[in-house]
Formats: C-alpha cells, sequence, structure tokens
C-alpha cells in the first residue's frame, strides 16, 4: 500500500511545485505586462526615478558639498539600483494581501506567494535596468571582472531578506492599515543610514557598531565591490545575513501563515 | 466509495468588534490594545455535519446570514473551522467569484493564463486547453483585443467558460449561474452536468429553488447556522417555502383595511393576503389586448397584467413573481424574476410592472393569478395575493390543460371509404 501511494504523493508534490513555478511567473508576466503596455518606453519610465535621484545625488556631492569620491554617479547608481529593488519591493510586497484580497479569497490561493511575486517583479526592473550600469562602466572605462558572477548570490541573499522582512509587514498591514506608512518612514530613514550615497569608509567609527546592525551594509557595498572595486564582497557578514534572514524566514512565514486564516475574515 | 467532502460537526466562530475598534498602529497605540479583543461572537456555522459521494449535487438553501457562504469557504479550505472538520478530497474548482485576477488592459489571452492558472491549473495545462476555452467562451475572434473592449456578457462568458475547463473532483458553485444568455446558461449547465456524470462531487449555494429542484440530488436547508432539513431536493424545498411563508403570516400586520377588488373579491390581510406590507401591491388589474379590465378570454387571447406596487420605504431588488393555478391548486405557470432583473435596483414610491402574455392558450376553465412581491432573498413576502384574481377562460374543453391553435385533417388514409350518408 506505500509503495502505491509514495510515488502518487511525490507526483503531487511535484504538481505542487510546477503550479507554484508557473503560478509565480504568471503572476510577475502579468505586472509586467500592465507596467509596460501602452507605453514602449515603459522601461525608461522605471528608470527614470532612480536616474532623477542619480543626477540630483550627483549635483550636489560633485559640485555643492564635494564628497572625495572618484566616478561619483557610477559609485551612486551600483548602489542605488539595488536600494530601489530592496525599497520597491518591500513597500509593494507589504500591501499586497490587501491589494490582493480578491485571490486570498479563492479556495486553493496560496497567499504566501503574493509577497514573492511583489519581490520578483521588482528584481525583474532590476535586472532590466542593469544594462544601463554596465554601460556606464563601459564608458567611465571601469574593467568588469569575474567577481561580477556572485551577483546571483547577492540577489539570493537581498531576495531572502527582504522577503522574511515582508512576511511580517505584509501580514500586520492586514490588521493595522498604517503599516504601509510605517514602512515608508523606515525606508526614508534607512536611506540616509545606508551606504547608498555615501561609502560606508566614510562613517566616523564611533557610529559603526549603528551600521554593523543594518543589514543592508553588506549588500549595498558587497554589489559596489564586485561592479566596481572587482573584489570579494564581505563573506563572513554576507553569510551571517544569510543564515539569518533564513532563520527570520522561518518565523515570519509561520507568522504570516498563521495570521492568513484571519486574513479572509478581515479582508 | 469514498465520500467527496465530509464535513464532520463543523463550527465556524465570527467575531464581533468594539464600534472603536482601531484600524490602524497608531489608533491602537491611542486607544490601547485592549479593544483589538473581539467584544463578542457568533456562530455562524454550528453542529454541521453531512458528507458527500462523488457524482452527488447538493444544493445549500438558506435565507441571507444562514451561513451558506461561509460553509463554502470553509469547505474550500479558505480560514480555518473553530469546531471540527473538513475533509474534501481531489481538486477544488470554485466557481464563487467570477473573473477574479481577470484586468481590462490584458488581452483575453493573457486572461485566460493568468485566471486559469489562479484557479488551479498549471500553465501546460492552460495551453492545453486553451482553444476549448476560446471556443466554449465563443470569443475566438476576440481573444487578442483587450478585455476593456468586451461587454460584460463577454467578459462572463470568458470567465465562465475558464472555471469550466478546471475538471475538478469537487466543484463549489455559489450563485453565478445566472451569466449571459439562455443558451450560455444551457451550455454552463450541461457542463455542470457532465462534471457529475464524470464523478464531481458538487455543492451548489442559491436562491433559487427552481434550479435546486432541477439539478440537486439533495438539499441541506441552513438556517442561522445550523441545518433545518436535509433530504430530497422536491421535500426540503417545500419545507422552506412553508417555512417563508410562516414568516410572511408573521409579519403582516394585522389590522390592514380590507380592499374589494374589481371582480368583486375582498383582499384581507391573513386570508387572501399575506406579507409585511412595506411594498405592497395597491392595484392588480388583468387586461386584455386593449389594456381594458377583464374578468375573461377565449383561449388563446393576450392578457396582461398589470401590477402596481407602493413602497414606504425603498426596497432592494425585490422579486415580482406570478403564479397561475387552478382551483384545486395545479400550477400552470409559475415565474418570479428580480427587480434588476427588470431594471431597477431598488424600488422607491410607486410603479407599475406589467406582464404581457401575447397568448394565454389554457384550456376551458377558472384559473387563478396569484402574484407576491419578496424580498430578494426570498426570507418573507412583502406582499402576496393568493386567489385573488381569477380569470375564466372559454375554448377547448374542461379535461385538457392545453389549448394551443391546432387543427385536425386527414393527410393520407387507406382504409376503405365509409358508405356515403
Amino acid at each position: 500500500m506505500t509503495q502505491i501511494r509514495q510515488p502518487a504523493l511525490r507526483q503531487i508534490n511535484r504538481r505542487k511545485l510546477i503550479y507554484m513555478r508557473d503560478l509565480i511567473w504568471e503572476l510577475v508576466r502579468r505586472d509586467m505586462k500592465l507596467r509596460y503596455k501602452g507605453s514602449l518606453l515603459g522601461i525608461v519610465w522605471s528608470l527614470l526615478n532612480p536616474l532623477a535621484q542619480l543626477v540630483v545625488f550627483t549635483i550636489i556631492f560633485t559640485w555643492i558639498l564635494p564628497l572625495d569620491i572618484p566616478n561619483y554617479a557610477l559609485f551612486m547608481f551600483c548602489a542605488l539600483l539595488p536600494w530601489t529593488w530592496f525599497q520597491t519591493s518591500w513597500t509593494s510586497a507589504t500591501v499586497t494581501i490587501v491589494d490582493g484580497r480578491a485571490l486570498i479569497k479563492r479556495p486553493g490561493f496560496p497567499p504566501g506567494i503574493l509577497p514573492i511575486v511583489s519581490i520578483t517583479s521588482n528584481l525583474v526592473h532590476f535586472l532590466l535596468a542593469l544594462p544601463v550600469l554596465i554601460v556606464f562602466m563601459l564608458i567611465t572605462d571601469v574593467p568588469l571582472t569575474a567577481t561580477v558572477l556572485l551577483l546571483p548570490v547577492l540577489i539570493a541573499i537581498q531576495f531572502l531578506f527582504t522577503l522574511s522582512i515582508a512576511y511580517i509587514t505584509a501580514a500586520l498591514h492586514v490588521q493595522f492599515r498604517d503599516i504601509a506608512h510605517l514602512v515608508g518612514v523606515i525606508v526614508l530613514l534607512l536611506f540616509y543610514l545606508s551606504p547608498v550615497f555615501y561609502d560606508i569608509a566614510m562613517v566616523p567609527a564611533q557610529l559603526r557598531p549603528l551600521y554593523a546592525l543594518n543589514p543592508l551594509v553588506p549588500l549595498l557595498d558587497g554589489y559596489r565591490a564586485i561592479f566596481l572595486r572587482g573584489e570579494l564582497p564581505n563573506v563572513p557578514l554576507l553569510t551571517l545575513l544569510a543564515f539569518l534572514s533564513t532563520v527570520l524566514l522561518y518565523f515570519s512565514h509561520r507568522f504570516f501563515m498563521h495570521m492568513s486564516y484571519v486574513f479572509v475574515e478581515e479582508l | 466509495m469514498d465520500a467527496a467532502i465530509v464535513v464532520n460537526q463543523l463550527g465556524k466562530q465570527y467575531r464581533q468588534f468594539h464600534p472603536d475598534r482601531p484600524h490602524t498602529f497608531i489608533e491602537t497605540l491611542a486607544k490601547g490594545f485592549r479593544r483589538l479583543h473581539p467584544t463578542d461572537r457568533f456562530w455562524a456555522l454550528r453542529d454541521v455535519s453531512f458528507s458527500i459521494a462523488p457524482g452527488r449535487m447538493v444544493g445549500v438553501i438558506g435565507s441571507n446570514g444562514a451561513g451558506k457562504s461561509t460553509l463554502l469557504r470553509l469547505v474550500g479550505g479558505v480560514g480555518r473551522p473553530d469546531e471540527g472538520t473538513v475533509h474534501a478530497s481531489g481538486r477544488i474548482g470554485a466557481l464563487l467569484e467570477l473573473g477574479t485576477g481577470f484586468h481590462p488592459e490584458l488581452t483575453g489571452r493573457e486572461n485566460v493564463f493568468v485566471s486559469g492558472i489562479i484557479s488551479g491549473l498549471t500553465r501546460a495545462d492552460v495551453r492545453e486547453r486553451f482553444d476549448d476555452i476560446v471556443a466554449f467562451a465563443e470569443l475566438e475572434a476576440f481573444i487578442d483585443s483587450p478585455l476593456r473592449t468586451y461587454s460584460t456578457g463577454m467578459q462572463m462568458r470568458l470567465a465562465f467558460s475558464v472555471a469550466v475547463h478546471i475538471e475538478p473532483d469537487i466543484l463549489l458553485v455559489d450563485e453565478v449561474l445566472a451569466v449571459g444568455d439562455v443558451a450560455f446558461q444551457q451550455k454552463c449547465l450541461d457542463r455542470i452536468a457532465q462534471f457529475q456524470a464524470n464523478g464531481c462531487a458538487i455543492l451548489l449555494v442559491t436562491h433559487d429553488l427552481s434550479l435546486v429542484r432541477e439539478l440537486c440530488d439533495e438539499v441541506i436547508w441552513l438556517h442561522r447556522g445550523q441545518i433545518m432539513g436535509r433530504g430530497p431536493a422536491q421535500v426540503i424545498t417545500t419545507e422552506y417555502t412553508a417555512d417563508m411563508l410562516t414568516e410572511s403570516k408573521m409579519r403582516t400586520p394585522a389590522n390592514y383595511p380590507t380592499i374589494v377588488t374589481p371582480s368583486g373579491t375582498h383582499l384581507k390581510v391573513m386570508e387572501n393576503r399575506f406579507g409585511s406590507l412595506e411594498l405592497a401591491l395597491e392595484q392588480v388589474q388583468l387586461l386584455d389586448g386593449l389594456n381594458r379590465p377583464i374578468t375573461s378570454i377565449n383561449s388563446g387571447d393576450p392578457v396582461r397584467i398589470a401590477l402596481t406596487y407602493r413602497a414606504n420605504r425603498p426596497i432592494p431588488d425585490p422579486i415580482f413573481g406570478l403564479t397561475i393555478t387552478d382551483e384545486s391548486g395545479e400550477i400552470y405557470y409559475d415565474e418570479s424574476i428580480a427587480g434588476s432583473a427588470l431594471g431597477f435596483e431598488r424600488i422607491t414610491g410607486t410603479g407599475q410592472v406589467v406582464i404581457d402574455f401575447e397568448r394565454l392558450d389554457l384550456s376551458d376553465g377558472t384559473y387563478f393569478f396569484d402574484v407576491g412581491i419578496y424580498e430578494r432573498n426570498w426570507s418573507h413576502a412583502f406582499d402576496y395575493h393568493w386567489h385573488v384574481y381569477p380569470l375564466r377562460v372559454y375554448g377547448g374543453n374542461s379535461k385538457s390543460i392545453l389549448w394551443p391553435p391546432h387543427q385536425w385533417r386527414c393527410v393520407s388514409a387507406e382504409a376503405e371509404p365509409t358508405h356515403e350518408s
């Protein structure tokens, strides 16, 4: 009996995995199509925000308050792209359950998929903007080295970290509809407290302990290391971040699933 | 055979909160976390047990708030029961809210994919069924146009078509069968019958008792979260209707002036008039083709029934009903239609609804036109006039029911001609 049942069980699980993959894929595709439909310049539009930020910060920190950073625009852009991915995916993942209430109420729909879809959609935007970074590098004669191959690892860790906090805020937002505002404020603060438009090396020693608590520091600096400096990122710190994110993800996912039974009544 | 759905001692509690319950984090900090706790709980569903075998179609009826939708949701695995268990084995298909995930800017094709996957199919499944889905919806010519260019009917057809191509083991249906035109509805019902023949267990929630009688093997009647009755569709729907009449009687005001109708019948509450009378039938007229009041016709004449109503307060979407019976209660015609289907969502003040029979091909006899206006969920009647408006039909013979235009003639005969006389 068990001999018959087990292959069937495996088959069901396999089908479920394929289903999850297809579901994420199709919902991400829908996001993409909706964003880019009706304007061929869609990709430009999604780049416009970081580019505008880039121009302003470059003007300020090259001419008004000069920071001693060569090739500042590239330096800033390299961290701004992953930062934008983090910021947009966390804020959109937070409201995704409330926005997707019709889906949540469908029998068989796995609510845990929605934050993953938000983060993945924004990851695609991030990846679509990467060629611009490469072009920047070519123009300014910064060589692309083999360390760039570590990009998928950095992306995976950032994905893990973003998802682990997004599950918490997405679940809380169903109960407290101002959590999204709170996330907005935290994101705004984090932007200034993370080395996006400055170098982590410029942070004075007495503030370093504070920065040690910011998980985005090794990530953002990691992107600069592999793209601009051709160095390995801070491997021990990133390993720790990956580990802690996995642990947090385990608990936040459990919390999310626990709360998801309440969603149907609250939405 | 193992049951497809087993519901055992199922209970679901809903929580009621303080009206001042904070909805934001800031408010919670200001008002305290205490207000987050529910002030009261009530059972939306309690002690509900039943099982459904594969290939059976079970209707769930009951007034609003009886727990029908809650039951359907729990069977679908949405939300968690507070008591008891639900076992549903196999793939669950749902015809609940159609078109979830549809987006007006995407094309029909793209929407089919998104919606199919949301309904539980993989991409490969959708690809395989795609042509069938489009053909079923009869939208081949439009499938690559954006959904916003579709009419509402076309959108519903597409949504329904996706939903009926899941090939589920269990199908949950909630009041969505009234989509599209009659031909398309029939197509959907055929499809559902086909599922059933293939062993799909179907749970159908509806207010439409005639649909229940037509389709369901069995009916569960829910009242305030509990099973009031369960059994063959005919028996349970009759009980349910009787209960509704009791409810209507209870709501009928005791002293309401008796009215004498043009035909001389006294219209008196609790005798031949039942209902809460918040929405009253002020005048009911049987008219001929020239709008003149009539008390008799020749079989095959046109008949118009004009219902003049008055609402004391705005009434959302009431249902108008007409039944033609004879003295023994035999039903010759029975139809009801929601106000929304007639073009108004809510009724205020006075107005008139007419029903036109181009010809009434009843045979010789006396018939009663029983008319009523009901609450939108059939929970009670607003006004129901029973055996008040008779119509004498002449023509045909009294042994027949039907007397449509017809003739007898000889087409061919090989028999010996009879002697001429």
